[in-house]
């Protein structure tokens, strides 16, 4: 009787063990691809933002008004935000509060350039999407 | 003795639609109404009676949710839910779109100008806090998009004498914001409330904020300076802000809006129960830990939810015999006929003052409420 039991407790044992390890195997892969898939996306939209202020910024180079000096303050601040983002420290614990910051200040710029950020949110893939 | 409510008339203002929001102008000589028709309206007085005066109704292609007017009197915001706001200027009697503010990505749900008259800031269904500025050329910069709110931001207001502004959302919290190194920030957030906080409003010195909520409370905030008595912590130079109240188990539901007294220092609030409550701070009670009594409850003040008012000084010199008055002045439903105004001296209490849209009053002087007070059956407008 007393066998039959320490028989059960062990199976019971390596079972759970051979789940824990195959579960946590298991979570990271899924983590990964979620990183990844999170991850880009997060690039893509701050690189689109980059590529922007970057094209704005050699557009008004010659800036001659003082109405373009602001634009060119915001436009650098801009691309000061991104270039100080950290991206290889997914546990920077300002991360979305930056993200925000970002994202605010590409709005702002929009809204100083008179343009209106095109990104919509496609399903098919083409087009920008985040 | 008691002084009554005193209807003075009654407008159809937004034909076929609701009317969302009234405000006085700075003299207290204009009233403006927004509504679900789009457009703005501009009522004065003629007389006896109060005539429109303009229709501004090229602005907007959605409801006009909020207006506001500049500090100076000759501009007119309105805040859309065409996720627009358009500046008006006024030329004697005729309003003209100057321009038009664009970025926000849906609904905006305020707009409110600062006293310095310079600035302006929006707010929207997009979660963020847009900052304004104006120059002398009439010409609109966005200085700040501010994106620190978690859910839809309700409301936006300017403190009275610093440049400090605050927001209310859906998120539960207010957030405050200032400018620093030519870039607004978050430089506080007011947590507490346990639902959407729909209003805020300043005391007249600007030391304390009240929050109104969905969870039937008013929560009055303190400003502690870096250094202060109390010993109250602030993190380095920046100002910290203490809830000293809390006034709850007096609303039976939502509270859309508050209103400080500017000349008195009441407090009243607007209910989804439909009735108006004034507070008064009881003398001599600790400035850190203020309480607040009710002094007036009028309920059933509207048989469905109303809109809000500003009262206005030149109206009140109507009442001349009564200094102290509390004035309700809406607009009215499609369904409700068109009435005369009633003759000033008439001293009957009235209450009915039907609208559509979250009950939102403003004080702008105190009010004693009369007994009570006779009223057609409550129906409730579903909103």
């Amino acid at each position: 009787m007393r066998d039959l039991l320490l028989l059960r407790r062990r199976f019971h044992g390596e079972g759970y063990r051979e789940g824990y390890e195959e579960g946590s195997s298991l979570g990271m892969i899924e983590g990964r691809q979620h990183g990844t898939l999170h991850g880009a996306k997060i690039g893509s939209e701050i690189g689109c933002y980059q590529g922007f202020a970057f094209a704005w910024r050699g557009l008004l180079h010659s800036c001659a008004t003082e109405r373009d000096s602001k634009k060119m303050k915001v436009l650098e601040a801009l691309i000061g935000m991104i270039q100080k983002f950290p991206y290889d420290d997914p546990t920077y614990d300002k991360l979305h509060e930056d993200l925000d910051r970002i994202r605010g200040k590409f709005k702002q710029l929009c809204s100083l350039l008179n343009v209106q950020p095109d990104f919509k949110i496609s399903t098919e893939g083409s087009g920008l999407s985040f | 003795m008691k002084d009554s409510l005193v209807l003075l008339s009654r407008i159809l203002a937004h034909p076929d639609s609701r009317c969302w929001f009234l405000a006085w102008n700075p003299a207290g000589t204009l009233l403006a109404s927004c509504g679900g028709d789009r457009s703005v309206r501009i009522w004065g007085r003629e007389g006896d009676s109060w005539i429109c005066k303009s229709v501004l109704c090229e602005g907007h292609q959605r409801t006009v949710r909020k207006v506001a007017w500049s500090p100076c009197g000759n501009y007119l915001a309105s805040a859309s839910f065409d996720a627009t706001t358009c500046i008006w200027k006024k030329n004697e009697d005729d309003f003209e779109c100057v321009t038009t503010l664009e970025g926000h990505e849906n609904e905006v749900k305020s707009v409110a100008w600062a006293p310095s008259g310079n600035l302006l800031a929006t707010c929207s269904r997009d979660k963020s806090v847009w900052v304004w500025e104006v120059d002398e050329e009439d010409e609109y910069e966005c200085v700040s998009v501010l994106n620190s709110h978690t859910q839809d931001v309700k409301h936006v207001v300017w403190h009275p004498s610093q440049e400090l502004l605050a927001s209310a959302s859906y998120d539960d919290t207010v957030k405050l914001y200032r400018e620093e190194e030519d870039d607004w920030v978050c430089c506080a957030t007011l947590e507490g409330h346990e639902s959407t906080v729909w209003s805020l409003a300043f005391d007249p010195s600007g030391q304390r904020l009240a929050s109104c909520s969905d969870d039937r409370t008013v929560r009055i905030w303190r400003q502690y300076l870096p250094g202060n008595e109390q010993g109250v912590a602030c993190s380095g130079s920046e100002a910290s802000w203490k809830c000293v109240c809390t006034l709850s188990g007096f609303h039976s539901r939502t509270i859309y809006d508050v209103a400080w007294c500017q000349l008195t220092g009441t407090l009243a609030t607007a209910c989804g129960d439909d009735a108006i409550r004034v507070f008064e701070e009881d003398p001599g009670s600790d400035p850190q830990q203020p309480t607040f009594s009710l002094t007036a409850h009028v309920p059933q003040a509207h048989s469905q939810d109303v809109n809000c008012s500003w009262p206005s000084g030149s109206i009140s010199r109507l009442k001349a015999s009564e200094p102290l008055w509390l004035w309700i002045e809406s607009c009215f439903p499609r369904k409700c006929p068109r009435t005369s105004p009633v003759p000033k001296r008439t001293r009957r209490s009235i209450l009915d003052l039907p609208l559509f849209g979250p009950p939102a009053f403003r004080l702008g002087e105190r009010l004693r409420a009369t007994g009570p007070l006779t009223l057609p059956p409550l129906t409730r407008s579903p909103w």
